[in-house]
C-alpha cells in the first residue's frame, strides 16, 4: 500500500544532522510529477484517531484539480524530514515543531486554526481538585507529566511558568525542582497520570478538559497559566509553487464557510482557519532558543525579517 | 480576528458506563458523561471488541460481520498491514502460536466460546508483541514510543472499560506502568533538539508488570456469562471472580449530531409564538431529548429521539456497529436495545425524518401505525425498553412532534406546482413526473404516489420491487409507506434501507425498474425537478458569534426548565417535575463543554446544581422551598445567559 511505502522512507529519519533541504525539489512538479501530498502527525493529537483523510484530499482535488494525498509520518521529526526532501508539501502542527522546521527546511506557515473563537491558546498546570498544592511554589519537591518534549502547550510553555516566577532556570534540568519529570506521550495521558494519583501535577493544553469525562473535570483544577501561545497551523514546504500555495490557502479557508464546515473534523478540528504570517510565531521562536531548540542567533534573523516586512509595507 | 463560523456540532452527552446485567439479576448504575473524542484502538483491538459486541447480539449471531473484521480491509490509517488478519501473521511468528486458524475455524463452525477465547488470546498477545517490538528499540531514544503507545491502544481494549472498572486497583496498578513505560523509551527530539534518553530498567519493570497480567487474566479463555438472553462476552480479567459486566459500547459508534445540523422549523415559532407559552408542547420538547423515556441500554448511552431524529429530521452520522448497517440507519427491533422485542431479523433501516410529520401518516417505514400516539408509545416502550409513560407524556410528545414543519422552499408553490423561480429543466421533469407509464405499475406516474397536491406523499404502502426479500412470491412484506419528497435533498441516502445514495440513483433505479425508457435528457431533467421540490431556503442551523452552539443548548434547556415553574411546582406534580430535571441537569454540565471559554463553565454548573437543590425538595415533599429555589433559579438564568457564548 502506497501509505506503508511513504512510511517506509520516513522510518529512518528522525535523526540528527540529517534534516535538510534536498537540492532536486526544484524540478518537482506538483500536480504533474506527483500528486499534492499533505502529511499528517499523529502526535499532534494522540488523544484522538485522525479521521478518514481521504475526505479532505477528495475536497482539495475538487478545489485544486490536482491529484491530492494524505499521508501520515510517525512524527514530527518524520515530517518535517518529509518537507525537506520534498516528499511532502504540506503539513500540520503546533508553533514549537513549526519554528523548528522553519529553521531546519524552510518551511513556510500558511494558515493558523482558529479554536472556540481564539487564534492563541495557553499551556496549564493542573492538580488534583483536593489537592493540597495552590501554587506552583508548592510543587518543588513533587513530581510532574507533561505530554511531550515537542509540544510547546504540553511541555516548553507550562515549564517557562516555573522559570518566569523564578522557581528554575531555563538551562536546569527541571529535576532540580521537581522529585520526577514524566513525558506521558498526550495532554490527555499526563492529566490522567494526575487523576490517577501517579503524579501531584500536570503540564497541559488548556483544551485537555476536552477530552476527559465530567468526572474527571471535577476532579481537577488548574494552578497558573502559561503566556498564550499562537494557534497550531498549517505549513508548506519550501519552493512549492506560490500560485498552488495561494489556491491551496483559499481553498482551506473556504472551509470556514458552513457548507464546508463538516471537512474541518478531518482536519483536527478547529472552527476554522486565518491567514497567519512567520512572525506570529516570534514568541514560540523565543522560547525555543531559551530552553536549547533553537539557536540565539535564529532571533536575529527573524528580527531581520520582521524589519524588512515593515519596510515594504 | 477574520469572520469565523463557528463548526456546528453539537455534542450530545454519552452515558459511558452502566450496569446491564450482572450474574444473577439486573443492576442498573449510570454514570453520565458528555461525548469526549473516542481513544484510539489498534485495528486488532477494534476488531476484537466490535466482534464481542457482535457475540452479544445472539442469539441470531452475525457471522459474516465478525468475519467482516478480521478479514476486510482495515480503514484505519497509518498501518503496514491490510486486514486484521495479516496483523497477527508477525505476532504469531514471535510467540510462536496460531492465532488465525483457531479464529477461523471458530468463525467456521459458528462456536461463540471458542471464537471469544481466542480472540481474547491474539488482543493479549498483540499487545505484549508491541512491547516486544519496543524492547528491540531501546538502544535509540524514541524510537521505541510509536510501538509503546501501539501497544496500549491495543491493551486499551481490556483496560479502558473493563479492568478499570471491576478490578480498579490493578487498573492503576498496570497505568502506572503504562506511563513509565512511555517514559523510559525517551525521545528522539527533532533536529536533535528536546531529546530524552531512554531508560531500560524501567522500561523492563514496567513490562513484567503488564505482561504477568496479561498472561494471567487473557490467555487461558475469555469471561462468559449465560444469562435470560443468552451468552454475553466481555474481556474481563479471569482472576477477579464475579463481578458487574460495565455496559460497554464497541468502538466506531457515532452518537454525535449531524454536522451540519439540520434546522428545525416548529409551526408555532414560524407563527410567532413562544414554546415556554406552551408548556405541553415545551414538555414534549424535552421529552425528546430525554434519555429518561428509554431503558438500557438506550438510556445509559444518552440515546434519545433527537439522537436519530436531529432537529425533527435525521441524523446521518448515527452509527452503532453490529446495530447499523449503514451511518444514519439502526435496527430498532434487534437484540441490543430490547432482547425481550428482538424480532431475530437484521433489518436495520435508514432514519426517516419527521419534518411535516402531521401530514406524513401513518408511521413506520412500512406505515405499520395509523395513530403517532401508538407509535410513539411503541417506540419508548418495545423498541427502545421504557417504562409506560403517562398519558400527560405522550400527549406532550405527540403535541411538540406535531409542530415539525417542511422547510419552506421558494421553488414550491403550497399546492405542490414550481414558482417561477424553477428552472427550465425542472419545468420538463415536471412534466415527466406527471406522465403516467404503462409499465409504471398498470399505468402510473411518479405523482400517482408522490402525490405533489399533498406534499408529494399518498399515505399508502407500496411493493415498488426495492426489496426482494420475500417469504413466499406472493407474500406482502415488501410494502413501504410513500416518502414525502419535501425536502427530501437533505435526507440521503434514500429507500427504507438506504440503499440508494442520491437522488440521481433514485431516478436511475426507478426508470430501470418501471422501463420508462427515459432519455438522458430526460432522465437530468427528472432528477432536477426532484432536487427543485426537495429543496429548502434554510436547510441547516447557521451557527456564528452571537448563535452558537452553546447558546443553542442554553435557550433549549431554559426553555423545558419553564414548565417546572408554570406547571410543576404549582401542581405538586413530582414525578414530571423530577423527570424533567433528571433530563436538564445532565444536559447542563455536558453542554458546558460546548462553551466558547469553557472557564465560564461554573456558571452552568451553578444553574445545574440548582436543579438539583429543587429536585431534592421536591422529593422531600417541601413544595414552597422548591418554589423559592425555582425563582432563585430564574434570577441566576437571568443573570448568566447573557454572559455566556
Amino acid at each position: 500500500m502506497i501509505l506503508s511505502l511513504f512510511l517506509g522512507l520516513l522510518m529512518g529519519v528522525g535523526l540528527p544532522g540529517v534534516l535538510a533541504q534536498s537540492s532536486n525539489c526544484e524540478d518537482i512538479e506538483v500536480g504533474v510529477d506527483r500528486p499534492l501530498n499533505l502529511v499528517y502527525i499523529p502526535q499532534e493529537n494522540p488523544e484522538k484517531l485522525i479521521g478518514d483523510i481521504t475526505e479532505i484530499s477528495s475536497y482539495l482535488e475538487g478545489e485544486l484539480g490536482i491529484p491530492v494525498e494524505g499521508f501520515v509520518a510517525l512524527d514530527h521529526a518524520a515530517a518535517v524530514e518529509a518537507l525537506g526532501n520534498c516528499s511532502a508539501d504540506v503539513s500540520f502542527m503546533g508553533g514549537l515543531p513549526y519554528v523548528m522546521a522553519h529553521e531546519l527546511v524552510g518551511a513556510e506557515v500558511i494558515l493558523g486554526e482558529v479554536y472556540r473563537g481564539n487564534e492563541i491558546y495557553y499551556g496549564r498546570i493542573f492538580v488534583l481538585a483536593d489537592s493540597d498544592i495552590e501554587t506552583i511554589e508548592d510543587l518543588e519537591g513533587r513530581s510532574i507529566a507533561f505530554a511531550d518534549p515537542i509540544s510547546e502547550s504540553g511541555y516548553l510553555y507550562p515549564l517557562d511558568i516555573f522559570v518566569q516566577a523564578g522557581l528554575l532556570d531555563a538551562e536546569d534540568d527541571p529535576q532540580e525542582f521537581f522529585s520526577s519529570v514524566y513525558f506521558a506521550g498526550g495532554y490527555q495521558q499526563a492529566v490522567e497520570a494526575v487523576i490517577n494519583g501517579f503524579v501531584d501535577a500536570a503540564g497541559a493544553n488548556q483544551y485537555v478538559t476536552l477530552s476527559l469525562q465530567p468526572q474527571q473535570l471535577e476532579e481537577i483544577r488548574w494552578i497558573a497559566e502559561s503566556d498564550p501561545i499562537p494557534s497550531h497551523n498549517v505549513i508548506v514546504r519550501q519552493g512549492l509553487d506560490e500560485e498552488l500555495v495561494e489556491d491551496f490557502t483559499e481553498a482551506m479557508l473556504q472551509l470556514n464557510e458552513p457548507e464546508f464546515q463538516y471537512l474541518l473534523q478531518y482536519v483536527f478540528s478547529p472552527d476554522g482557519y486565518v491567514r497567519v504570517s512567520d512572525d506570529a510565531y516570534d514568541g514560540v521562536r523565543e522560547i525555543a532558543v531559551r530552553y536549547g531548540f533553537l539557536e540565539e542567533d535564529v532571533l536575529d534573523e527573524a528580527n531581520e525579517d520582521d524589519a524588512t516586512e515593515d519596510t515594504d509595507d | 480576528m477574520s469572520d469565523i463560523h463557528i463548526k456546528g456540532n453539537r455534542s450530545r452527552r454519552l452515558f459511558v458506563m452502566g450496569t446491564i446485567l450482572v450474574l444473577l439479576g439486573i443492576t442498573v448504575y449510570i454514570t453520565r458523561a458528555h461525548i469526549v473524542p473516542e481513544q484510539p484502538l489498534h485495528p486488532v483491538s477494534g476488531a476484537y471488541l466490535r466482534s464481542t459486541f457482535y457475540l452479544n447480539l445472539g442469539p441470531q449471531i452475525n457471522w459474516g460481520l465478525i468475519e467482516q473484521e478480521y478479514s476486510s480491509e482495515i480503514t484505519e490509517e497509518g498501518y503496514a498491514f491490510v486486514t486484521v488478519y495479516e496483523a497477527l501473521e508477525p505476532i504469531e511468528g514471535i510467540f510462536d502460536v496460531e492465532l488465525i486458524i483457531p479464529i477461523q475455524e471458530a468463525i467456521h463452525n459458528q462456536d461463540a466460546t471458542a471464537f471469544f477465547d481466542a480472540t481474547t488470546r491474539a488482543n493479549s498477545l498483540a499487545t505484549r508483541y508491541y512491547i516486544r517490538l519496543a524492547e528491540t528499540r531501546l538502544d535509540q531514544p524514541g524510537a521505541a514510543l510509536n510501538d509503546v503507545q501501539t501497544a496500549q491502544q491495543v491493551y486499551r481494549a481490556f483496560g479502558q472499560d473493563f479492568i478499570s472498572s471491576v478490578d480498579p486497583e490493578a487498573f492503576r496498578q498496570l497505568g502506572f506502568a503504562w506511563l513509565n513505560m512511555t517514559n523510559s523509551v525517551g525521545n528522539s527530539g527533532l533536529g536533535g533538539a528536546g531529546s530524552t534518553a531512554t531508560n531500560p530498567d524501567q522500561f523492563m519493570e514496567a513490562k513484567t508488570i503488564i505482561e504477568d497480567y496479561l498472561i494471567t487474566n487473557f490467555e487461558n479463555g475469555g469471561y462468559v456469562i449465560d444469562t435470560a438472553v443468552g451468552q454475553r462476552f466481555a474481556p474481563i480479567p479471569m482472576s477477579v471472580g464475579e463481578v458487574t459486566i460495565p455496559l460497554w459500547t464497541p468502538p466506531g459508534m457515532n452518537l454525535n449530531d449531524q454536522d451540519p445540523l439540520p434546522l428545525l422549523r416548529l409551526n408555532f415559532e414560524a407563527q410567532g409564538f413562544e414554546e415556554s407559552d406552551i408548556p405541553l408542547v415545551a414538555y414534549g420538547d424535552m421529552l425528546f431529548d430525554s434519555p429518561e423515556i428509554f431503558g438500557d441500554p438506550a438510556r445509559s448511552m444518552g440515546i434519545t429521539c433527537s439522537t436519530c431524529h436531529n432537529r425533527s429530521d435525521i441524523n446521518q452520522a448515527f452509527f452503532i456497529p453490529g446495530v447499523s448497517h449503514q451511518p444514519g440507519a439502526a435496527d430498532v427491533d434487534g437484540a441490543f436495545f430490547n432482547p425481550y422485542f428482538n424480532d431475530q431479523r437484521f433489518d436495520s433501516l435508514d432514519i426517516p425524518t419527521l419534518r411535516g410529520l402531521r401530514f406524513t401518516g401513518p408511521y413506520g417505514r412500512d406505515g405499520r401505525f395509523a395513530s403517532l400516539r401508538e407509535f410513539t408509545r411503541n417506540v419508548i416502550i418495545n423498541e427502545f425498553a421504557g417504562e409506560e409513560p403517562t398519558e400527560f407524556m405522550l400527549d406532550a410528545l405527540v403535541a411538540y412532534m406535531l409542530e415539525f414543519d417542511f422547510q419552506p422552499n421558494s421553488y414550491l408553490n403550497p399546492n405542490g406546482t414550481l414558482t417561477d423561480l424553477a428552472s427550465d429543466s425542472a419545468v420538463r421533469g415536471e412534466v415527466i413526473f406527471n406522465t403516467e407509464y404503462d409499465s409504471m405499475m398498470d399505468g402510473m406516474s411518479c405523482a400517482s404516489c408522490h402525490t405533489p397536491g399533498s406534499h408529494f406523499a399518498d399515505g399508502n404502502q407500496w411493493d415498488i420491487g426495492s426489496s426482494d426479500n420475500y417469504s413466499h412470491p406472493n407474500a406482502y412484506e415488501n410494502f413501504f409507506d410513500t416518502p414525502t419528497l419535501l425536502n427530501v435533498v437533505y435526507t440521503a441516502p434514500y429507500f427504507h434501507d438506504g440503499s440508494l445514495d442520491t437522488l440521481e440513483d433514485v431516478v436511475n433505479w426507478k426508470n430501470e425498474q418501471f422501463e420508462m425508457n427515459l432519455t438522458d435528457q430526460e432522465l437530468t431533467d427528472l432528477v432536477e425537478y426532484v432536487t427543485t421540490i426537495g429543496a429548502a431556503d434554510e436547510p441547516y442551523e447557521i451557527f456564528d458569534e452571537e448563535n452558537t452552539l452553546f447558546r443553542l443548548a442554553w435557550a433549549e434547556l431554559t426553555t423545558f426548565a419553564t414548565t417546572l415553574g408554570s406547571q410543576h411546582i404549582p401542581q405538586q406534580d413530582a414525578y414530571h417535575a423530577i423527570l424533567l430535571i433528571d433530563t436538564i441537569a445532565p444536559d447542563f454540565r455536558a453542554d458546558a463543554s460546548g462553551l466558547q471559554n469553557y472557564d465560564d463553565a461554573w456558571m452552568v454548573f451553578e444553574v445545574a446544581d440548582k436543579l438539583d437543590e429543587i429536585k431534592t425538595a421536591i422529593e422531600q415533599g417541601d413544595w414552597e422551598l422548591a418554589q423559592t429555589l425555582y425563582d432563585e433559579y430564574e434570577a441566576l438564568v437571568e443573570e448568566y445567559g447573557p454572559q455566556l457564548r
